[in-house]
């Protein structure tokens, strides 16, 4: 009798153990969608942990208890827990660079062509949002950055809307020299920074 | 003629963006099934696709109900059914390297995609749940909050 009250509780604890029913939020992470895993810190008053490796799952019972052990999440519980969730993410984003002449609003010649294939992929998906981010170089001052930056998306975003994409879609930003693709010292002119990113989900 | 259709582009495109400033939307439904409202204040809004979402909304699933939310810094809350979302502050203003991102998921499932702030400035994102907070370097979590 009392062995089979044992083996009960063993059960149980067990049970617990796998399903993690004392714990009621659960931190799960995974990789991009580029196959690249970040990292994740979760804390509570009373400690936190780092997670780090595709799959590692903590526990949080309540405030006043640290994290649980960092673990390995099954495939099973992601499957059953979250399918419902992976099933209505909107699809990734695509990004796209166009490139312009030298202190000018005029696109090279490949970012020309570039337009056309960034308007089948907006059709290609219905996309809802086009984002489009203009971004200078670090030559020429902060305000004529900015302008000109400002100025080189709203010419991508007029061709786009010569093109019949809904204006209501599209967002206009500007980098300025900030968020360079290649990182320059102030002052240094170069190509492949002068250039604008759209964006379309 | 063709100068004059240009002009008036420019203009549109001029007033177009001044608007999307003015009404402060920070991202929209992108994906929804079931039933999915948002609260804004007092107010209940029904949720659609391309419904444009505000700092402060708080976006709430039925079941069934799922919705896929997009950011304008291109970071992504999915949520499953009986969820909750509060997007509590929001700034994306890489020109002036203004950025924040303060969500709350009060309850349900979610999958949670950074975008640009956490590449940007990863430090302005501070997600919690009830108990907990998580800070992130660019990257993506799956959370389950059981109320």
């Amino acid at each position: 009798m009392r062995t089979r009250l044992y083996l009960l509780s063993a059960i149980i604890l067990l049970f617990c153990l796998l399903t993690g029913c004392a714990a009621n939020r659960t931190v799960v992470l995974v990789p991009d969608p580029d196959g690249h895993t970040g990292k994740a810190e979760v804390a509570t008053t009373a400690g936190k942990c780092l997670l780090e490796k595709p799959d590692d799952i903590t526990h949080i019972s309540d405030s006043s208890s640290p994290p649980e052990p960092v673990s390995t999440a099954t495939k099973e519980y992601i499957s059953a827990t979250f399918s419902e969730v992976l099933a209505i993410e909107p699809l990734p984003s695509e990004k796209f660079i166009l490139f312009f002449e030298t202190g000018s609003l005029k696109l090279t010649e490949d970012s020309q062509k570039t337009i056309s294939v960034i308007l089948d992929a907006i059709n290609r998906r219905s996309a809802l949002t086009v984002t489009i981010s203009g971004h200078a170089d670090a030559s020429g001052s902060t305000l004529i950055n900015d302008r000109i930056a400002f100025e080189r998306a709203g010419m991508v975003q007029g061709m786009l809307l010569q093109k019949g994409v809904d204006p209501k879609r599209m967002t206009l930003t500007s980098h300025g020299k900030a968020n360079p693709a290649v990182p320059t010292p102030d002052g240094v002119a170069e190509p492949r920074n002068r250039r604008v990113e759209v964006v379309i989900r | 003629m063709k100068i004059l259709s240009l002009a008036l582009l420019f203009t549109y495109i001029i007033l177009s963006s001044s608007c999307s400033l003015a009404n402060d939307k920070i991202g929209q439904i992108h994906t929804m099934k079931g039933d999915v409202t948002i609260i804004r204040g007092t107010t209940v809004l029904p949720a659609n696709i391309g419904t444009p979402l505000q700092k402060g909304d708080l976006v709430r699933t039925g079941k069934p109900g799922a919705a896929g939310i997009v950011l304008t810094d291109d970071s992504t809350f999915s949520m499953g059914s009986n969820s909750e979302l509060a997007l509590k502050e929001y700034a994306f203003n890489p020109k002036e390297g203004k950025f924040s991102l303060v969500a709350r998921m009060v309850k349900g499932t979610f999958a949670y995609l950074s975008g640009l702030i956490g590449k940007l400035s990863p430090d302005s994102i501070q997600l919690s749940i009830p108990d907990a907070t998580i800070a992130i370097r660019g990257t993506k979590l799956l959370v389950e909050v059981q109320k």
